[in-house]
């Protein structure tokens, strides 16, 4: 188990949340606004719903309630976004956001984690998004591989 | 809602972007205006998205883009095409297979691969779905399915 502390320290099989909270309209048209996403049903005239892409941020709700300390000594590459989404999610319905990360491994010199996230109705468990998320733990490790490979 | 006729090989473009700093940053900020809630912005700690001293201490050479901004450019482009029955049920995957640094022109694309019906009459689209700099090398490459109630 290695929760508690840093993002670099989780490890395959660790377990984040859940973390129950319910989506304010004020945060969906932010996040709208800044993706420059404009339609009417995120932006809140009638039945204002979240995009899909905002399940992104999701990861970062886990990582702050399982990792207080913060990121770890790097900053960390998003690589893959990877989300099936089954029903829309409803602003102001109370939902439950739960992760597990499914891998950690070196490949190539790279460190590479894999984080699956469910997001679920309170009411009655419905599940409205699958997600998986794909990292590089530290871009300079990156690098290093890319010129050992260009050494070899 | 009216939806154009998209049959396989059906090619959507957006129109070029340039991935400014202030873009980069509307993006940043979401992280900490979404956690806090509160009904005001707030800003982070400094990112390798919005902090060239940062990105610079991190090995590249200066900010690039939340991989999520270029994915949320293509989720307009398909929203354009389909509208709301794509924010509700689908799937979007996207992997960043270049960054995109300040000032890039960035066009979202999305190719129709297959058309199909349900036997509850919707018709489902796969799509190949990319980002390209203007020499068209891709920068995000992915794909999407699509559920559209249009008959």
């Amino acid at each position: 188990m290695a929760t508690g502390r840093y993002v670099s320290d989780l490890d395959r099989g660790d377990v984040l949340g859940p973390v129950e909270y319910a989506l304010s309209p004020f945060v969906v048209r932010e996040y709208c606004h800044a993706v420059e996403l404009h339609q009417d049903f995120f932006q809140g005239s009638v039945d204002q719903i979240a995009p899909p892409t905002m399940i992104h941020l999701e990861k970062l709700r886990l990582y702050r309630f399982a990792c207080p300390a913060g990121t770890g000594p790097d900053a960390r590459v998003h690589i893959e976004f990877d989300a099936t989404f089954h029903e829309p999610v409803r602003v102001g319905e109370r939902v439950r956001v739960s992760g597990r990360v499914s891998d950690r491994e070196i490949k190539r010199g790279r460190e590479y984690m894999v984080l699956d996230i469910e997001l679920r109705a309170v009411s009655d468990e419905r599940l409205l998004m699958t997600y998986r998320d794909t990292v590089v733990l530290a871009y300079r490790q990156k690098q290093a591989a890319a010129a050992a490979e260009g050494s070899a | 809602m009216s939806m154009p006729q998209l049959q396989v090989g059906t090619e959507l473009r957006s129109a070029p972007r340039q991935m400014t700093r202030e873009r980069m940053r509307w993006y940043i900020d979401t992280h900490a205006t979404v956690e806090a809630d509160d009904g005001r912005i707030h800003q982070g700690p400094p990112t390798i998205h919005d902090d060239d001293a940062y990105a610079r201490s991190q090995g590249l050479p200066g900010i690039i883009a939340d991989g999520m901004v270029s994915t949320n450019w293509i989720l307009g482009l398909l929203l354009e095409a389909f509208g709301r029955d794509f924010a509700e049920r689908g799937r979007l995957r996207t992997k960043y297979v270049k960054p995109i640094y300040e000032n890039q022109v960035v066009v979202s694309c999305a190719r129709v691969n297959r058309v199909r019906k349900t036997p509850e009459g919707e018709t489902v689209y796969e799509l190949e779905v990319w980002c390209e700099a203007e020499s068209r090398d891709k920068l995000t490459v992915g794909e999407a399915m699509v559920f559209s109630t249009v008959r």
